[in-house]
């Protein structure tokens, strides 16, 4: 096994050893989206229930019942639509952002996390992860602005070719350039994120700074396994959205629900995924033995959670993640 | 086939054509439309001109058309600086009835200038071909007369004057007027010498340049029409193209050797210059237009068409990103052929040149006599059928525009409305009626839906008969020319039938074809057909804007001793007639001012159905009923021919709510929100 099969084989077991926490994020994700999707169906219900027109929708997916449909001043302007929509979407990422220093503890963990555990992290990190969300929008932001920008007068002047299909071609080279570039970025953060965690920093500058030799020291191995788990998200989508175009039957809605919330749920996966590939990176490379590590080191990963020693043994974590008892300042 | 070839089979048909001239005409001696010499005066022995009465573009042995004018012009192309120098003999019968003392002429690129009405227009209500964000000189054109000399009457260059007919806008150098030193008597010619100059713009109004590509529409000094006992001839507005009369053209282009070319009318030489140019020679009979196109990357089919009169060839000029969709091009134009043929009338000239444009060149989707333009991308799967569409829909204005030459100016429903029509027929026949927009991957929308859909967010906005440049904005003019025409015309279907509407089409097509018909020639044609009067329809459809909006707006039943006390009721067996009688309701509501009888049927719970004819004069109505059965569900329009209804969906109401529909709208709206809330959370967490 080479050390980029470690990366994705580790950080995959630690998904598939905490599937709960997908399945939270999972439950989160609809719940929110059903709150966001309200005022749509509501106004739908309104103008479709007692129609005959709306019949159409259910042999095919009629794009002029659904335009007429939107064009009706009774169904309320595009925007309360998509409003809400945007709001609850925007409420699951910072739900995100809020669990999920405990779901780096619990995969950095080698128990089954406890929920009081799992929610001191969260709180614990809250505003470590504010401080390194804002530093990433920013360098994120700014890179991403620039590259479009680029890429965007890259294909302008390409546009005066007489090759049609070249801005095309340069406009998904230059997204695959922006997806590298921005996938290293975001490396570079899920490890900080990662080291501000499982080591406790309080400092996210040190964490940031560690992160960021750490990230471009391994860019290739990190590199290649964030892309290969991105590469099985863009297959689950299309997989997903391939069975349901041909095999889900215009009028089932159960059919539709049901794939639909299938692909969803697997492409959680892959970014769960890639932060178990930051806590294994972390944890063969970042970590700083604050405790005897030989011990930790001896103990299988896979094998069920052994009971936590307690007085003063060493804890037995592969992170430096502060054990509930202790607590750092 | 080959140069020699061409010659020899041009000089039979130039002898033939002379011999068939010289025995027809008595009074003047015509010259006969001479490839090599297009562009000299058709000047008779005895100094008279006359219109040459030509066959060589059409399947017919005689003029089509009452020819008006006779454009010979002598055209060269700077490719690197997209200018042309022109040299245009034009000849002018004088069918009017009365002596006429000045010529109005239109120098439509001078449209693309600043402070010109076009512009100003389309800044103001927008365009599909530019925002004028910012005003960007490549966007200039210009076409300017350096000399201008009247046979007989001598240089008359500065007695021309700009004029601006409909706005006043003085800065606006889009209509020209001459000032003769004296009138031309009625039936006589006159000759006008002119020399141009023109700057073409970067594409607008599906003309100019793109890149090495250049599309010259619109692009010659041509002469209004005297129509109804006055001049004709607008200013070029942001929605308003065409009107001119028949006649001939005799055009000769000359553009570097690299050029493929492409133009109007048939071709009758293309000879190789020694400065490293070619000249090629068009000759068009019974057109009112002529357009051509130069790029050296065209790829071209030629294919033959075999029409009713005769064969037409078929030439398809594609870009070579393209050419893998010029089978879909030809295929739609043979199947469009075909139903305008069968449907209308004949085709009756001897080429048609389907253009496929340069991308991103706002040339797209245009009609010029014997020559259209189409759209696509190299990215077009087989189920959006927008190839189809534009091509089809330009087609169609060989018809209507064409042939049918309706002013454009004045009642562009006529043109763009008639022909969108017909392309829902043609359309619907060919690619299905719900599929003919779009089928690809479950998602479906019909062109008939299409023009509904355009129409109904400015129902209110504007008439179909007014000025198409005194609409509220573009969108106005596109909803209301296209869409509502469209949906007008469909409407009618339903009231005088589907067989006599297409008999009406046809039998105007035949009548009007080669002329200049009003709005009441195409309206009274469908009341002479259908044997109807139909006046209260078109004073609201055609002359008005009244909105068409009917719903049902009361469905309810009960038992008719609903006030009973229910304890002393038996409910029926299972299995056992429920004797129970209800009384039912119905109410009918017309929402909008348009006041048409309609159908309404009401299904009741036992299968039972009945129909009901509602005049719709009063706002509302209401029909009760008593039955051992209670109302279902009731359905304005069963039949669905009202597609001038604004709202389709409170036509009917069921009683029992489906919430299916929304429930599959609802998974799909919550998979795309979830999926963009993942995404989010994916890069910014």
């Amino acid at each position: 096994m080479n050390s980029n099969q470690g990366l994705l084989s580790s950080g995959l077991g630690m998904v598939m050893r905490n599937k709960r926490y997908i399945f939270w994020f999972w439950l989160l994700n609809l719940t929110l989206a059903e709150f966001g999707t309200a005022a749509f169906r509501r106004s739908a219900h309104a103008i479709l229930d007692h129609s005959f027109l709306s019949d159409k929708l259910m042999h095919s997916f009629d794009i002029g019942v659904i335009v007429g449909l939107l064009q009706r001043p009774e169904f309320g302007q595009t925007d309360s639509m998509t409003t809400p929509a945007f709001f609850f979407g925007f409420l699951f990422f910072l739900f995100t952002a809020i669990f999920l220093p405990g779901v780096l503890a619990g995969y950095a963990s080698t128990y089954r996390l406890p929920r009081e555990d799992f929610f001191r992290a969260c709180g614990r990190n809250l505003w470590r992860f504010i401080r390194i969300m804002i530093v990433a929008g920013i360098v994120m932001g700014i890179f991403a602005a620039a590259l479009i920008a680029l890429n965007g007068a890259i294909v302008k002047k390409a546009t005066e070719s007489n090759n049609e299909v070249l801005p095309f071609e340069l406009r998904m080279i230059g997204f695959t350039v922006i997806f590298l570039i921005m996938t290293t970025l975001r490396i570079w953060f899920d490890l900080a994120e990662t080291d501000t965690v499982l080591n406790d920093q309080r400092a996210v500058r040190k964490s940031i700074g560690s992160a960021f030799r750490h990230t471009f020291r391994s860019l290739g191995r990190l590199l290649t396994a964030y892309v290969a788990s991105t590469l099985v998200a863009v297959a689950f989508l299309l997989a997903g959205l391939s069975i349901w175009m041909n095999l889900v039957r215009p009028g089932s809605i159960i059919g539709a629900f049901v794939i639909g919330q299938i692909t969803l749920f697997l492409l959680l996966i892959p970014r769960f995924w890639q932060r178990g590939i930051a806590v294994s990176y972390w944890q063969q490379h970042m970590l700083v033995p604050v405790a005897a590590v030989q011990k930790a080191e001896a103990m299988p990963v896979a094998e069920p959670p052994a009971p936590v020693a307690p007085g003063p043994e060493p804890v037995t974590v592969v992170s430096a993640l502060p054990s509930p008892s202790q607590e750092t300042h | 086939m080959t140069t020699r070839w061409k010659i020899a089979l041009l000089a039979i048909c130039v002898l033939g054509v002379a011999a068939f001239v010289t025995r027809k005409t008595v009074t003047a001696a015509p010259q006969a439309a001479a490839p090599g010499k297009a562009a000299e005066a058709p000047t008779a022995p005895g100094g008279e001109v006359s219109i040459p009465d030509t066959t060589l573009a059409i399947n017919s042995p005689t003029p089509m058309s009452q020819r008006i004018v006779h454009y010979q012009i002598d055209a060269k192309y700077n490719a690197p600086k997209h200018t042309i120098d022109a040299n245009e003999v034009l000849t002018y019968h004088n069918l009017t009835g009365q002596a006429l003392d000045h010529f109005p002429f239109h120098l439509y690129q001078n449209a693309f200038q600043p402070n010109a009405t076009w512009v100003r227009e389309a800044k103001r209500d927008g365009s599909r071909d530019t925002t004028y964000e910012h005003w960007d000189p490549k966007e200039y054109g210009s076409e300017e007369i350096t000399s201008l000399e009247v046979v007989g009457q001598g240089d008359l260059t500065k007695n021309l004057q700009y004029i601006s007919p409909d706005d006043g806008n003085k800065d606006d150098k889009t209509v020209v007027d001459l000032k003769l030193a004296k009138p031309i008597a009625p039936n006589a010619f006159v000759q006008f010498k002119i020399a141009f100059h023109e700057q073409m713009p970067e594409t607008q109004a599906r003309s100019g340049w793109k890149r090495d590509f250049l599309l010259g529409g619109q692009w010659f000094p041509k002469v209004g029409v005297f129509w109804h006992g006055a001049w004709n001839c607008h200013q070029y507005h942001a929605t308003t193209e065409f009107f001119a009369d028949f006649g001939v053209y005799d055009v000769k282009l000359t553009v570097p050797q690299n050029e493929v070319i492409g133009a109007s009318g048939v071709e009758v030489s293309d000879v190789t210059n020694p400065d490293g140019t070619k000249t090629v020679t068009y000759h068009g009979d019974d057109i009112h237009d002529f357009a051509w196109t130069v790029s050296p990357r065209y790829r071209v089919k030629e294919a033959t068409y075999q029409s009713q009169m005769g064969p037409i060839k078929l030439r398809f000029l594609m870009q070579p990103a393209h050419w893998d969709q010029v089978d879909r091009h030809e295929k739609i134009i043979r199947e469009s052929l075909d139903r305008f043929e069968k449907w209308y009338g004949p085709y009756p000239y001897k080429t048609l040149t389907v253009v496929d444009p340069e991308p991103d060149s706002a040339a797209e989707g245009m009609e010029y006599p014997t020559f259209i333009t189409g759209g696509t991308s190299w990215f077009m799967p087989e189920g959006l059928h927008f190839v189809e569409l534009v091509v089809e829909h330009e087609f169609g204005h060989q018809y209507w525009y064409g042939m049918v030459a309706t002013n454009e100016f004045e009642d562009a429903w006529m043109d763009e409305g008639i022909n969108s029509y017909t392309e829902v027929k043609v359309l619907d026949s060919i690619l299905g009626k719900n599929t003919s927009t779009i089928n690809l991957a479950g998602m479906t929308l019909g062109e008939r839906e299409d023009q509904q859909l355009s129409y109904e967010s400015v129902a209110d906005r504007d008439a179909m008969a007014q000025n198409a440049y005194d609409y509220y904005s573009s969108n106005s003019y596109d909803g209301i020319t296209y869409g509502k025409t469209a949906s007008v015309l469909l409407t009618l279907e339903g009231i005088i039938g589907e067989d006599t509407m297409a008999k009406a089409m046809r039998t105007y097509f035949m009548k009007y074809r080669f002329t200049h018909p009003t709005k009441e020639d195409f309206l009274k044609t469908i009341e002479e057909v259908s044997g109807k009067d139909l006046r209260w329809y078109f004073n609201q459809a055609v002359y008005g804007s009244p909105v068409f909006d009917y719903e049902v707006s009361q469905v309810d039943s009960y038992p008719r001793n609903w006030y009973e006390d229910k304890k002393d009721k038996k409910e029926p067996k299972k299995g056992a007639k429920d004797e129970t009688v209800y009384q039912s309701y119905v109410a009918l509501h017309r929402k909008g001012n348009f006041v048409m009888p309609v159908e309404v049927e009401i299904k009741f719970d036992n299968g039972e159905k009945i129909r009901e004819h509602w005049d719709g004069q009063s706002r509302w109505t209401r029909y009760s009923y008593q039955k051992n059965a209670k109302v279902v569900s009731a359905e304005i329009d069963p039949d669905h021919t009202l597609q001038l209804d604004r709202n389709d969906f409170n036509n009917s109401f069921v009683v029992e709510a489906n919430p299916k529909p929304t429930y599959k709208l609802s998974t799909y709206w919550l998979f795309v929100t979830q999926w963009v809330s993942q995404a989010m959370a994916w890069w910014a967490v």
